[in-house]
């Protein structure tokens, strides 16, 4: 047995196992789990940075299952299985009585075994069938979270779909140009056929890190879907395996060059994705969907940062998607916190947890000023990588990233003045603290947020920075920023947030209202309610033009139809009800009938004769 | 002579057999229905013990001396992986039937109809003759034209002559079209034929005529529109016509003529692509609109038989290995769904979805397998529809033919989004008409069907490793 197939097998056999077993069996499956995830991490983190190979016969037509491991696939496989295990441990005390909970971890394990199998792959067709295989847990994932929480696994799983068919073709022109479909042996220059089959595999990436157009559902499985799955997918893994696989095209598969237009494609999805998303975050008035639309937001920096395809982006772009799984994997926890203790996460209930929950509020603010970019936690450093890329490609798109910062940071004073500061209502008195399992997790991401923010030289020189080979070599990313300009910009930007939260506090007098001048703004107010009724969801979007175009078609067929039923019919009965009047049963008409025959016949052999 | 006798055995066992059915019938019921599955069963063997010849370096062919006509069979590895895949699929289909049909008149019909139409199915696939080929093609008319009008309501009745109308035209188009090669070759047997247009390709006229005959039989623009009418029969008669086997006839008389044998002008395989695509899209689009259960499932065959064309006719390797997986996969899968929408049409009197809904609380086995099939007709892995897909699409990229390959990803997004709808409708939401889960055989024959997909995509190399076998055999090019 390859150690290869192991953080690929194991995670499988035991999601299996776990069906398998009773529901009412207690700690089974738990252990099982914990169990399961706690060896991936183990076997994950004794081959970081070591390389191997493994190869199985194929089916032909380059179709093998190769596996390679090589820095950044480690890299990534030590993330996924970490963060695995801590979500793991969340579970066995957040999870404790509901019905689901059978079903989470087993679909958690064969997440992790689908995203190993991804990350492990070399062979692209292989690779597909894990990313792709990942629909069916994330289906499941969702849809056990309510009654009605289908609606939205139907949305995420359409949405997840399509793109992953856009990417089967990708993959199917990539390995036709580059005669190959290793991943290691493809360089490809950008042809415009190499265009079109870079276009549809990016779709395919960033769509699993849910940046826009492809976000829509990450709001709604928000809502509707068990919380750990939350922290679990959309915040992490699925950015991390979508920032991987964009990585990979943009660095290895494909020779993206920083003056071509499918970079500045790639980041104007990026900026598009941070400040729509943030502009979306800021009105919420939920803890969890006021996380995912920053889930989404937090995906553009990365996109920027590596359509930037400057060697600093691409750095920054790498290290803030390994920043972004900390803290915002920490804040979904801890917003799971919230909701165990006090049995809802609506802000405008919830208020003054601080004294009642310190651990979480504590957690919260470490991890909030890392997503706000506060030095010297870990999100300030990547995003002031990304910040430099930016502005060397354009100083709009650091406009955008610097608005996005300031959203951000005023989104977050109200999420955490909403949620923890402010009036105690009665009725949370009695809330306590999470126990230890809970609260173990938020606190080693915490702490992760910090260890990367201050000895940041670590993770980028030797995460980071060798993936990309030979373009780094020469430049140094980590310490404090060099660009003290940017940096001032930064602090003022977060200062303004102080202030702009402090004046809205002041005019309403709550937290939860602090954002109410942006928010009912003349012409923002009219947009703002037209995108909370889903008008701009490009979801629905696309299924009205879809249905459009199906009913379009539909009518050719009904039109091939009526040719049979009715227009085949009608042509043989006319020519029937013709014939009928001709053959009347009148003597004079068939002796008629005859002659013109037999002259018919004379012509005809004249003619020949 | 082993060998004949098998082929000889595949075949007439199961068309001689049928006409005992109903005298065991009268003797006891579930003798009869276990002769009926004994009888599918024994091509299914049959066609299981030739593998080994079908793969070694000289496949079979051999005749059988008749009065006035040579009745040439060959069992070449295409022949043997259709066979296996067709009687396989049958004889889940027959199974399922025994609890389905017990609960209807005219059983002893329907078990002769049905075990003689897989018995053609099985003298289609193993003819090397052409004249051969289109009796037994118009055997499994006949049976389809009285299976669809089982329940014989005038409706019912009517949608099968429609059927039989409409196939036979096309096929008698085809008729004309296997005359024109006799006149240029003198001969039927496609043996001969094949010597006889090594060099130059096959008369665009005969094409043409013969494709009529294929398009109709496999229900593809412009013929597609019997399919869903037919929608009226018994609904393993449906899986049966529409799913695994009667239209898969079309696509397997195309790899057997249009790829195996006559080498075809190079622009049909660019047109027959587009054919394809734009059948498989506007069927796409009827099953995002209908409102039928099995009118759905029906356009939905449409548009994946768009799928398998595509990948028989651009003319490459990988294309066409994934144009034989497709009809693997697609069988079972699609075999899967009718099945499902079998029992949940007993169960709750209705094929209307707008009228179900909520069905997974009560029939869970269903639901679950009805989703598995369907993920496999999606695409989605470890399912073995991926693969298939997958190898077509690499075709049709390598074939050069790009905008072809969008056209074919946009009915593969609507395939997606029709599949669930569907699922959505009948079995989540709010229950609105309550029903019970369907009996033990038949639940087991879903579920079967549901794992066979499962299966077939973690073991995707087995039966890849034969299509390949069996294109190689096709192109004459070496193992």
């Amino acid at each position: 047995m390859n150690i290869l197939l192991l953080p690929i097998l194991i995670p499988f056999i035991a999601g299996l196992l776990i069906l398998t077993i009773s529901s009412r069996a207690r700690f089974i499956k738990e252990l099982i789990t914990l169990f399961a995830t706690f060896t991936c991490v183990i076997i994950s983190f004794s081959l970081f940075k070591k390389e191997a190979v493994f190869a199985l016969p194929g089916i032909g037509f380059g179709i093998e299952f190769n596996l390679r491991l090589e820095h950044l696939s480690s890299f990534i496989l030590s993330a996924s299985t970490a963060i695995s295990f801590l979500i793991a441990l969340y579970c066995v005390s957040f999870l404790r009585s509901k019905p689901y909970a059978k079903q989470f971890y087993s679909y958690l394990l064969i997440t992790l075994s689908f995203v190993s199998g991804a990350v492990l792959s070399d062979n692209l067709i292989f690779m597909l069938f894990f990313w792709e295989g990942l629909l069916l847990t994330l289906y499941g994932l969702i849809a056990i979270g309510s009654k009605d929480a289908y609606h939205t696994a139907i949305k995420a799983f359409v949405i997840c779909a399509v793109t992953d068919l856009c990417m089967m073709l990708g993959i199917g022109l990539t390995g036709y140009l580059a005669g190959t479909l290793n991943i290691s042996q493809i360089s490809l220059d950008l042809s415009p056929l190499a265009t079109t089959a870079f276009i549809l595999l990016v779709i395919g990436a960033i769509s699993k890190a849910s940046s826009m157009p492809f976000h829509s559902w990450v709001p709604d499985a928000a809502v509707d879907a068990p919380l750990p799955f939350m922290a679990f997918l959309p915040a992490a893994i699925e950015k991390l395996l979508g920032i991987y696989f964009l990585s990979r095209i943009c660095l290895d598969m494909f020779n993206l060059m920083p003056e071509s237009s499918l970079s500045i494609m790639l980041m104007v999805i990026g900026g598009i994705t941070i400040i729509l998303a943030v502009m979306m975050a800021l009105i919420q008035k939920d803890y969890k969907r006021l996380l995912s639309y920053h889930a989404i937001s937090q995906v553009g920096y990365m996109i920027l940062g590596i359509g930037t395809a400057l060697p600093i982006g691409i750095v920054g772009g790498i290290f803030h998607m390994l920043n972004n799984a900390m803290y915002k994997c920490c804040l979904f926890l801890t917003g799971g916190s919230v909701e165990k203790q006090a049995g809802t996460t609506d802000l405008e209930k919830l208020g003054g947890l601080m004294r009642k929950m310190p651990i979480t509020f504590g957690c919260f603010v470490i991890a909030a000023v890392s997503i706000s970019g506060v030095p010297p936690f870990n999100g300030f450093f990547s995003k002031e990588l990304i910040y430099d890329a930016a502005l060397e490609r354009g100083w709009a798109f650091y406009l955008v990233a610097l608005l996005g910062s300031f959203f951000t940071a005023v989104s977050f004073l109200k999420l955490g003045h909403a949620a923890f500061l402010g009036k105690l209502r009665d009725e949370y008195r009695n809330v306590k603290e999470s126990g230890w399992l809970m609260l173990a997790p938020m606190a080693v991401l915490a702490l992760l947020c910090v260890i990367f923010g201050v000895f940041n030289a670590y993770p980028i020189n030797n995460l980071i920075q060798p993936i990309l080979g030979e373009r780094a070599v020469g430049h140094s990313f980590s310490g404090f920023p060099t660009n003290f300009t940017l940096v001032l910009f930064t602090l003022i930007v977060l200062a303004a947030a102080i202030i702009s939260h402090l004046i809205g506090v002041k005019a309403t007098g709550s937290g939860v209202r602090a954002v109410n001048y942006i928010h009912y703004a003349p012409v923002l107010s009219k947009i703002y309610e037209l995108a909370e009724r889903k008008f701009f969801d490009p979801y629905e979007i696309g299924l009205k033009l879809l249905s459009a175009l199906a009913r379009i078609l539909y009518a050719i067929d009904r039109l091939i139809d009526w040719v049979y039923e009715k227009l085949s019919i009608n042509i043989v009965f006319g020519l029937s009800r013709q014939l009928r009047y001709w053959h009347n049963g009148d003597y004079t008409l068939y002796v008629a009938w005859s002659l013109g025959g037999m002259f018919l016949v004379i012509i005809f052999l004249m003619a020949r004769g | 002579m082993v060998n004949l006798n098998t082929i000889l055995t595949i075949i007439f066992v199961p068309i001689l057999g049928a006409f005992l059915l109903p005298f065991a019938g009268y003797l006891s019921v579930r003798l009869r229905n276990f002769l009926a599955l004994g009888l599918v069963a024994v091509s299914f063997l049959g066609s299981l013990s030739l593998i080994p010849q079908a793969l070694s370096q000289s496949p079979l062919s051999f005749s059988l001396h008749l009065p006035f006509i040579n009745f040439n069979f060959s069992a070449d590895a295409l022949a043997v992986f259709m066979a296996m895949v067709s009687s396989l699929t049958g004889l889940i289909i027959v199974l399922y039937s025994f609890d389905y049909i017990s609960h209807y008149q005219n059983q002893n019909e329907y078990y002769v109809m049905v075990v003689l139409f897989l018995g053609s199915m099985m003298g289609i696939i193993y003819s090397a003759n052409l004249i051969f080929l289109y009796i037994f093609w118009e055997i499994t008319a006949i049976c389809s034209w009285r299976l669809i009008g089982f329940f014989r309501a005038e409706n019912d009745v009517l949608r099968a002559d429609k059927a039989f109308l409409v196939t036979f035209l096309g096929a008698i188009i085809m008729l004309i079209g296997f005359i024109i090669i006799y006149q240029q070759t003198g001969s039927f047997d496609l043996a001969v034929c094949k010597e006889y247009f090594l060099a130059s390709s096959l008369p665009n006229i005969a094409v043409l005529l013969i494709l009529a005959g294929i398009l109709s039989k496999s229900a593809t623009l412009p013929f597609q529109t019997w399919l869903p009418d037919a929608g009226v029969a018994p609904s393993p008669v449906t899986a049966l016509l529409h799913a695994a086997v009667l239209v898969k006839i079309g696509v397997y008389v195309y790899a057997r003529l249009f790829v195996a044998t006559f080498p075809i002008a190079v622009f049909w395989h660019a047109v027959v692509p587009w054919v394809a695509a734009i059948s498989a899209i506007i069927a796409a689009a009827a099953a995002l609109i209908e409102t039928d259960f099995k009118r759905i499932v029906a356009y939905s065959t449409i548009s994946q038989i768009g799928f398998i064309f595509f990948g028989l006719s651009i003319g490459n390797e990988v294309g066409i290995v994934g144009g034989l997986l497709y009809i693997l996969m697609h069988g079972l899968a699609k075999a899967g769904l009718f099945l499902c929408a079998g029992i949940v049409e007993q169960n709750t009197h209705t094929k209307d979805i707008t009228r179900l809904g909520g069905l997974i609380r009560t029939m869970p086995v269903t639901a679950m397998a009805f989703l598995f099939c369907a993920f496999s007709v999606m695409g989605i892995p470890p399912f073995g529809g991926f693969f298939s897909k997958l190898m077509v699409f690499m075709g049709g990229v390598q074939s050069g033919q790009f905008l072809v390959s969008f056209v074919f990803l946009i009915g593969a997004f609507m395939t997606v989004i029709y599949l669930f709808r569907l699922f959505r409708m009948v079995f989540l939401g709010e229950a609105k008409i309550s029903a019970k889960e369907g009996s033990r055989t038949m639940v087991f024959s879903v579920a079967m069907l549901a794992f066979l997909s499962l299966l077939a995509g973690i073991l995707v190399m087995y039966p890849a490793r034969f299509a390949l076998a069996a294109v190689k055999q096709m192109l004459g090019l070496a193992q």
